[in-house]
């Protein structure tokens, strides 16, 4: 059973902001973590803490200071956005900035869907191509399978973000990143994305990383539960572990192992 | 006679519309395709009447010569694509680099400033003597439209394959496009050169067609241009790509047509650029004031 | 948050009002070093420019040449002019620095200044908008201007009147007989509309046509329609807005159109209207008739001034304006047969320079 293989390997990662300034910032100080293949990690911490900038040097936006990034063995440590593309999708919190506005659905779905491949002269979309979105698109009930040709533009926020889900899946990478990707929507629609999300995780078994806010979110899906404070991981709960953690013992681990109160309302508040 | 004189003025007008329109379709590709302030254009423009005269003087076929012209356009677009995206020099600064240099380049390439074409063989006289046409403004009409045609078939084609998809998205949201495992530089550099190609090659026929190649004949060329997107947007509203090729086209040809009308109502010599921005104004004004007097939304306006 | 925090552990990970102190002062030293640096190398450069004139030797003379385009006219100018110097220089050691405006105006005025920069004994500057800007520069200084291949001087604003141009320019003039030229161009087809092609902005050309709207009664003509070009770029649409609205067309002296007239040519030919011009040098390009001076006489005739400016001390101020007289009578018959015309052989007798072809 080759379930627990190592797909991604941090090995002293660390980043620093405004080197030599007044506003220097260690955002990320030796992290060292190993995602298993099929993980489904939820990422929690205050803000500052350094999730998003850890995704932001796993998808290669900008190398780390120092340490070591391995995906499937390969060393991606200092590669460029575009090339750690390959391996990794994204949806962000903004919906706007996932899919392009004066595109169409079909025509965003096809610009993922060639994700990590080279591109080359031929039609961009074709019947094919068509019912494969179709096909992504039809078990969300949303009705969008049936807009291919709408511009992105005139869709609503939640509507943007499904469509960025799908983006970031339909090319099967190794890894999806998700930033916080349902703060922007209203409750309603939060929970058809995360849905949706856990279907297409289960689905497709992509490994996936998901900074959230939300406690319970973080308790309630995953089988894993890693905590960030100042920019290392202080909290990482197995899913026997924290299956049976209320948003209580979370905060009273997290004292334990940062050594100070918790003092952060927005999570607090968020339960 | 006074429908002759306007058959005269419309085909004339048809004509440059078509001409033009490659320089539209350049500034439209660089300037809202891919977001990419291009000022190249006066140059390459230019650079392209210059190239192509030159060979054509010196015997080269006039086929092979407007070819090459387009060769060195995408070579002007290359330098300014990689001044930005290799040295990191601004957009905007770097087409200005570029297109100063291409006037002592163009200079040094003409051997002075300007190189006469009038006994020379054009793609128009080709053409002519093959099809036995007349040998009036309609054949030039009827060359550069064949021309238009086959251009406007290429980019329609292109921008919706892969790679094209990719370039349109990168003028949209460069990061998710970045996110989409594309090399946004690639794309810039790419369509960037495309663009220029096509000035140039514009700047080729235009200089066949007139008689002679001139080192100053780009200058204002990004303003007609950008005047053209702009108008071909206004007036015609055109939605997808195939559209909006067209509307850029015919933004052209309302431009030179408010100048050929200018000229031809007999104005004081000095004021026809005044008349022909105000005609400009009005032929902008007349579908927001058609939405206002039937009371619809009117959006905010944008800046460019 | 801000604010001080620590990690477990203790140590403060963020210092707020304090950097590494040898950090900062490295940086501080290196900017204070090349700012000294720039001031002194600004300073000397100032400095160094007042220095660089050497002392004059007699009888050495350094002689600037501004051309405002490239066209047959303009090279014949200086043609006639290098050749009569040359002639007439004797023992006297004369450096040409020859400069092209191509066209810009802009240009035309930055090479003026250059003259001036590099202190020349004399300037010769070939056309009007060169020496418009050749009389701006030279002035709070000695530099004096000759011309060649200007229209009007009195008009164009560089010299008072034509007996005693009264300033630091003289020159010899162009000054064509407008109506001349258009009545030889009447002759072989009256045409009672005419057009004429001309940038506006050149105020020989201006000249020109109030000549000839002057005249138009003489010559025969009811109605003139102007078209005008502010560039090269502009005369092709000049001339077919001109289609369908005259008989004939004419061209003055005008730089902007001679850098352009095959253009004009092309659509007279397609379009079957002759084609007249002014000076011989674009008649040759393809017009029917040109009626003018040989532009390489008006050179020879500024090289004798400027040596008498030079050699003989003379002031400028007080040479009057030179024209030279019209000799050549140009006339093209197989440039007429493509317009749709034909030249009666009584005017054909008149030429004294027939084309090719």
């Amino acid at each position: 059973m080759n379930e627990n293989k190592s797909l991604l390997n941090l090995r002293g990662i660390t980043k620093v902001f405004s080197k030599g300034t007044v506003d220097q910032v260690t955002a990320l100080n030796g992290v060292n973590l190993d995602v298993n293949s099929g993980d489904y990690i939820a990422i929690i911490g205050s803000n500052g803490a350094g999730k998003t900038t850890l995704l932001n040097v796993i998808a290669g936006v900008f190398p780390p200071d120092s340490g070591e990034i391995i995906l499937n063995g390969r060393n991606i440590t200092g590669l460029s956005e575009y090339r750690c593309a390959r391996y990794v999708g994204r949806v962000y919190q903004d919906p706007h900035v996932g899919t392009a506005a004066k595109m169409t659905i079909e025509e965003n779905l096809a610009m993922a869907l060639l994700r990590g491949q080279p591109r080359g002269l031929r039609a961009a979309s074709n019947k094919q191509r068509r019912e494969l979105f179709r096909a992504a698109l039809a078990p969300l009930g949303l009705g969008l399978e049936n807009r291919l040709s709408t511009l992105v533009g005139t869709l609503s926020g939640g509507q943007r973000q499904v469509v960025s889900l799908i983006m970031a899946t339909i090319s099967k990478p190794a890894l999806l990143l998700l930033d916080e990707h349902i703060a922007n929507l209203d409750p309603r629609t939060a929970q058809v994305v995360l849905d949706l999300t856990d279907m297409i995780v289960k689905k497709e078994k992509i490994t996936t990383l998901m900074v959230t806010h939300n406690m319970e979110l973080a308790l309630k899906y995953g089988n894993r539960l890693i905590m960030m404070h100042e920019g290392r991981i202080v909290v990482d709960l197995g899913k026997e572990e924290k299956a049976h953690l209320t948003i209580n013992d979370l905060v009273a681990a997290f004292e334990q192992a940062a050594g100070r109160k918790f003092v952060e309302d927005k999570i607090l508040l968020r339960r | 006679m006074l429908l002759d004189i306007a058959g005269h003025v419309l085909s004339f007008s048809f004509y440059e519309g078509l001409v033009f329109g490659f320089v539209a379709i350049g500034v439209y590709l660089t300037f809202r395709v891919l977001g990419f302030p291009d000022l190249t254009v006066d140059g390459s423009f230019a650079l392209g009447a210059a190239v192509s005269a030159v060979l054509i003087v010196d015997g080269v076929n006039p086929f092979l010569a407007t070819l090459a012209a387009l060769g060195a356009g995408l070579c002007a677009g290359l330098v300014t694509s990689l001044l930005n995206t290799k040295l990191r020099i601004p957009a905007l600064l770097a087409g200005i680099l570029v297109m100063v240099g291409l006037y002592s380049i163009n200079l040094r390439i003409m051997g002075g400033a300007n190189v006469s074409l009038l006994r020379q063989p054009t793609i128009f006289l080709q053409v002519s003597e093959f099809l036995g046409l007349g040998t009036r403004i309609a054949y030039q009409l009827t060359v550069a439209g064949v021309l238009a045609v086959v251009v406007f078939f290429i980019l329609n084609w292109f921008l919706r394959t892969e790679i094209g998809l990719a370039l349109r998205a990168t003028g949209d949201n460069e990061q998710m496009v970045r996110g989409a495992g594309v090399d946004t530089d690639k794309t810039i550099i790419l369509g960037v050169s495309i663009s220029n190609g096509l000035v140039a090659f514009s700047g080729a026929i235009v200089a066949q067609g007139q008689g002679f190649a001139d080192v100053g004949m780009g200058i204002g060329m990004i303003i007609m241009g950008l005047a053209a997107v702009i108008i071909g947007e206004a007036l015609f509203r055109p939605k997808g790509v195939a559209r909006l090729l067209l509307a850029v086209i015919g933004g052209a040809f309302v431009y030179r047509l408010v100048i050929s009308i200018a000229l031809r109502l007999g104005m004081a010599p000095g004021d026809l650029k005044l008349i022909t921005a105000v005609i400009v104004i009005i032929a902008l004004a007349i579908p927001f004031l058609q939405k206002k007097i039937q009371r619809q939304w009117l959006p905010p306006a944008s800046r460019w | 948050m801000i604010g001080s925090q620590f990690s477990p552990g203790g140590a403060p990970v963020r210092r707020i009002c304090r950097q590494p102190k040898h950090l900062k002062e490295g940086g501080e030293k290196v900017k204070k070093i090349l700012f000294v640096l720039l001031a002194a190398a600004l300073a000397s450069s100032v400095l160094l420019i007042g220095c660089t004139q050497p002392a004059k030797e007699p009888g050495v003379y350094k002689i600037g040449i501004v051309q405002f385009g490239t066209h047959p006219a303009l090279d014949s100018c200086l043609a006639g002019f290098l050749a009569r110097m040359t002639e007439l220089a004797g023992s006297a050691d004369i450096t040409y620095i020859q400069r092209n405006a191509e066209f810009d105006f802009s240009l035309a005025a930055t090479i003026a200044q250059s003259f001036v920069a590099e202190d020349v004994d004399l300037i010769f500057s070939i056309a009007t908008p060169t020496t418009q800007a050749c009389a701006e520069a030279v002035k709070g200084t000695n530099i004096p201007v000759v011309f060649a291949a200007v229209t009007d001087p009195v008009a164009a604003g560089f010299a008072e009147s034509w007996e005693k141009p009264g300033g630091q320019v003289t020159g010899a003039s162009d000054w064509a007989d407008v109506e001349a030229q258009v009545q030889l161009g009447m002759d072989i087809y009256q045409a009672h509309r005419l057009g004429v092609i001309y940038n506006a902005g050149e105020v020989n050309s201006v000249v020109q046509i109030d000549v000839l709207k002057a005249a138009k009664g003489r010559l025969g003509i009811t109605e003139i329609v102007e078209a005008t070009a502010s560039s090269t770029a502009d005369v092709y649409a000049a001339a077919q807005s001109l289609v369908g609205r005259v008989d004939a067309i004419w061209v003055p002296s005008d730089n902007t159109v001679a850098g352009a007239i095959a253009s004009v040519v092309k659509v007279c030919e397609e379009n079957d209207i002759p084609l007249y011009s002014s000076d011989v040098g674009m008649a040759r390009q393809g017009a029917i008739s040109g009626a003018g001076l040989d532009y390489f006489v008006n050179g020879q005739t500024a090289a004798e001034l400027a040596i008498r400016i030079l050699l003989e001390g003379e002031d400028p101020g007080d040479i009057p304006i030179a024209t030279t007289p019209m000799t050549i009578i140009y006339l093209c018959p197989a440039a007429a047969e493509r317009m749709g015309v034909t030249i009666p052989p009584e005017v054909l007798a008149r030429a004294t320079e027939v084309c090719e072809k």
